[in-house]
């Protein structure tokens, strides 16, 4: 059947554009204020916070880059044309397992997050198995589809994360963001830590700017992309600051949840709001978590290239659900979390950089003029 | 045995050739032997008509022909018979067979449309289709001339979809009318009929309209492709059509509106959008539709902006009660009571003490009621339906609550649910969310809110899935137009409406001059 000039299996910039905050900010939007006031004094955390955006978004330039020498071609094709296919197998080999523990970790946290808010006796398993199988049928349909649907989703959740945030302004006590420029060196090492790591996932830009249509002018949607939760991220965090302070905003679980819990919806009709604004946020983990699977499958099928993507699927499925429920408390899905976003930042950066640097000293690809 | 079948087969098959032959065949001069094959064709109908007629100066036979019940027996006699018979007193008619039957052709028939037939396959259609055969002895070919007639309805409002403003005009079930429906509300030169016949044993004749240099060529074309892969026997109703053609037999979701409305039609054709009109029925479709449409009246359009607008959101509202509504009740009352209010959870507490079901079969029990008193009342003739909505509705409910059955608090849910399905303009999308109601409510019992909002999630993912004629179903949410959006929740005023739906990719973008107001 023939398919419509814009229904095609093109990717435009603008679903790219939007996909690059949804998977960034999956889960991590959830608890980042609480881990960045454990470890910076007062309000100093909007520094690590821009500093870290800052090297996120050199990070994206530096992929756009690489992936517009080779325009239209996958990761794997044009790592084989930079380094070797062997390392090149290597690479696309790891980034692949990488998203999957970054699925796995996105379900787990919401399953976690379903008992704090939802149901406390419903089993995580059994949420996290529910929302697996939906994943499974998202992914099961065509990958232009997943971005439609985050491109459904993602204005709900941001109008429902600004309304909340909107709601709360009267709340807002401008003296818990003092005392300024406290925090000593291990603090802002730590913070630097963390707001470095809660980008991680911006990665999908190497494995996806192959699918878009017209990839030479996404540059500047790339960044745009980026800069979305660099924003969002600061405003969270200080509306957090500003309402709970800092000391009780390292002792709550998840700020941002707890940020829904003043919302009064006039007249009464319901109580605990937060549970409604988790419920929105599913959509927002949900979103995340297509996008990290299907970034596997892709990364995995540019190198197995007989294998049809449900088989992908299958196999993939259950080890994501055994990854998932690997962790046995919350400390360990997050030091699980930690572990994977570590891996994913620095293995992404180190590569990224390595690869543009052998291409342009090997002079592979389109000439430098032409991508500027 | 299985010899004897296949023998048998072989046979019917042989006489099927037999048959296939007789139909290629070309006329014979012989008119006898003509008729007489024709009668055998058609098995000697009672209400085939051979009427012979001897004209000319050498009485040449002559004979029409045609079936009694499908033309119109004034027309034939004013203008066919009498003509006829006229020949052979009149000096002029020519003597020679040939030139008698061009004569015949150009001068004494008075019927406007008027072809030329030559197999016995171009008679017996002919025929079937209300038309009346003249043939001459001596001549291999024969007249078929336009007498169709017959009873049929005439022009009503459209009982299916009523509106309190705009135009009365509905389709009927002869094609020809609607085809001057549609001719009437869009009168342009670029009004296309495309002409199909389907049917491999039934012929019925189809139109695919569209107006060329705004349909997006691509869209015409896939229509008139999958309309010529349509194989079927018999096309009774263009449901038929609808569900050989759709993208997508598993989806809930209409992949074609269908309308009796002869403005909603035509609208749809100045959008860019193709209309399929079958003969003998007053349903057209409308392709392709997607998410944004399915909520869209014609009605919102010749009201004022602000009314409309109004209407819409009251529309989308409406959709999602209908949805939602019971799960709602579900998931609220059994997985999460602490959301609700001390006070409201009290009442409904109150209100369903004494109920002996858990608060799932409870309203799975009402939904399947109110869905049997849909269905009663649709099939009943209308005072007996109004009498079942009577004692369906107020004696069933009543009664099911003060004996302890149900909770009031359920019936209200319940009366509020039905009415919000109907609040939308096209019947088959509220048939659609009655059934997704159902999965909707499913979850809900197993998860609550997150139950509610993973199939939330599913609907989402099968809206971005679906396609009709190759349009995403979701746009213009996903894939997203702003544009469009004018159009979509909010309807703009009419001044800023000056663009076609960009999903369509129309060839015309443009519908008005921006900003100029007369």
């Amino acid at each position: 059947m023939k398919s419509f000039q814009y229904g095609d299996e093109k990717i435009s910039k603008n679903q790219l554009m939007l996909a690059i905050p949804s998977v960034i900010l999956g889960v991590d939007i959830l608890q980042l204020p609480k881990d960045l006031a454990v470890d910076m004094d007062g309000a100093d955390g909007w520094i690590v916070l821009i500093v870290g955006g800052a090297i996120s978004l050199f990070l994206v330039w530096i992929m756009t880059r690489l992936a517009l020498r080779f325009p239209k071609q996958t990761f794997f094709s044009y790592a084989t044309s930079i380094v070797s296919k062997k390392v090149a197998i290597v690479l696309t080999f790891l980034f692949a397992v990488l998203f999957i523990g970054l699925a796995a970790f996105d379900i787990r946290v919401l399953g976690h997050t379903s008992q704090q808010y939802l149901f406390d006796n419903t089993p995580v398993e059994v949420v996290s198995l529910s929302f697996l199988f939906v994943v499974v049928y998202a992914i099961s349909g065509s990958r232009a589809a997943l971005f439609r649907l985050n491109m459904m989703f993602f204005p709900i959740i941001i109008t429902v994360l600004l309304f909340v945030l909107l709601v709360n302004v009267k709340w807002v006590e401008l003296s818990n963001l003092m005392p300024a420029f406290q925090t000593d060196v291990k603090g802002f090492g730590g913070g630097l830590k963390t707001s470095v790591l809660v980008y991680g996932g911006y990665s999908i830009v190497l494995f996806y700017l192959a699918l878009v249509d017209q990839p030479k002018k996404a540059s500047k949607h790339m960044m745009f992309g980026m800069v979305t939760p660099i924003v969002l991220y600061l405003l969270v965090y200080l509306f957090s600051l500003m309402i709970f302070g800092r000391t009780a905003t390292s002792h709550l679980l998840y700020p941002t949840i707890d940020l829904a819990k003043r919302i009064e919806i006039p007249g009464g009709i319901l109580e605990r709001v937060e549970a409604l604004f988790f419920i929105v946020w599913t959509m927002g983990v949900f979103a995340a978590t297509i996008i990290a699977f299907d970034v596997a499958i892709l990364a995995l099928n540019s190198i197995f290239k007989r294998m049809k993507k449900i088989h992908f699927v299958l196999i993939l499925s259950p080890i994501v659900y055994y990854l998932a429920l690997f962790p046995k408390d919350i400390s360990e899905v997050n030091m699980f979390g930690e572990i994977i976003r570590s891996a994913m930042v620095a293995f992404s950066s180190i590569t990224v950089v390595a690869l543009f640097l052998i291409a342009k000293l090997r002079k592979v690809g389109g000439n430098d003029n032409a991508s500027k | 045995m299985v010899r004897r079948i296949f023998r048998k087969t072989n046979f019917q098959h042989k006489e099927n050739q037999q048959k296939q032959n007789t139909l290629q065949s070309n006329l014979d001069s012989n008119i006898d032997l003509t008729l007489q094959k024709l009668k055998k064709l058609l098995d000697e109908p009672n209400d085939l008509v051979i009427r012979e007629i001897k004209i000319g100066k050498k009485s040449t036979t002559s004979a029409i022909i045609y079936i009694s019940g499908l033309i119109d027996r004034q027309l034939v006699q004013d203008s066919i018979l009498v003509n006829l018979q006229d020949i052979t007193t009149n000096e002029s008619a020519p003597e020679e067979n040939k030139k008698l039957f061009n004569q015949i052709q150009q001068s004494f028939i008075s019927i406007t449309a008027v072809e030329i037939g030559q197999t016995m396959d171009d008679i017996a259609n002919g025929i079937l289709a209300g038309k009346t055969v003249f043939m001459l002895d001596g001549q291999e070919k024969a007249l078929l001339m336009d007498t169709k007639g017959g009873e049929s309805r005439s022009i009503q409002q459209p009982i299916s979809e009523t509106v309190v403003r705009g135009p009365r005009t509905g389709f009927v079930e002869n094609l020809g009318t609607n085809l001057s429906l549609l001719r009437r509300a869009v009168q342009t030169q670029d009004l296309r009929f495309k002409a199909h016949q389907i049917g491999k044993r039934s012929k019925r004749s189809l139109i695919v309209a569209y107006v060329d240099g705004i349909v997006n060529p691509t869209i015409a074309d896939e229509v008139n492709r999958r309309i010529q892969s349509i194989d079927m026997d018999d096309v009774q109703e263009s449901g038929f059509i609808e569900q050989w053609i759709e993208d997508s037999f598993l989806s809930p979701f209409p992949q074609l509106d269908n309308t009796e409305r002869s403005d909603k039609a035509a609208s749809a054709l100045m959008q860019g959008k193709v209309v399929i009109l079958l003969d003998g029925t007053p349903f057209v479709l409308i392709a392709p539709v997607v998410l944004g449409d399915i909520l869209k009246s014609p009605e919102d359009y010749y009201e004022r902006w602000l009314i409309g607008t109004f209407l819409r959101i009251l529309r989308y509202f409406a959709a999602i009660i209908a949805l939602i509504l019971p799960a709602l009740y579900i998931s609220l009352v059994t997985i999460h009571p602490g959301m609700l209010p001390t006070d409201l959870a009290l009442s409904i507490a109150a209100s369903r003490e004494g109920v002996p079901f858990p608060p799932v079969v409870e309203a799975f029990l009402m939904v399947i009621t109110m869905e049997l008193l849909q269905e009663a009342g649709i099939r009943l003739p209308t005072p007996i339906g109004t009498t079942i909505g009577i004692v369906g509705g107020l004696v069933i409910g009543e009664a099911a609550v003060s004996a302890g059955v149900v909770s009031p608090i359920m019936v209200i849910i319940i009366g509020l649910t039905a009415i919000a399905a109907f609040a939308n303009p096209t019947f088959s999308i509220g048939i659609t969310f009655r059934i997704i109601r159902f999965g909707f409510m499913l979850a809900a019992s197993f998860f609550g809110l997150y139950g509610i909002v993973l199939a939330y999630i599913m609907v989402n993912i099968h809206l971005v899935n679906l396609r009709s004629f190759g349009i995403p179903y979701s746009t213009p949410f996903s894939p997203t137009f702003v544009g469009d959006w004018k159009d979509l929740i909010v309807r703009a005023p009419m001044t800023m409406l000056t663009e076609r739906p960009r999903f369509l990719s129309p060839e015309d973008l443009k519908s008005a001059k921006k900003g100029e107001k007369n």
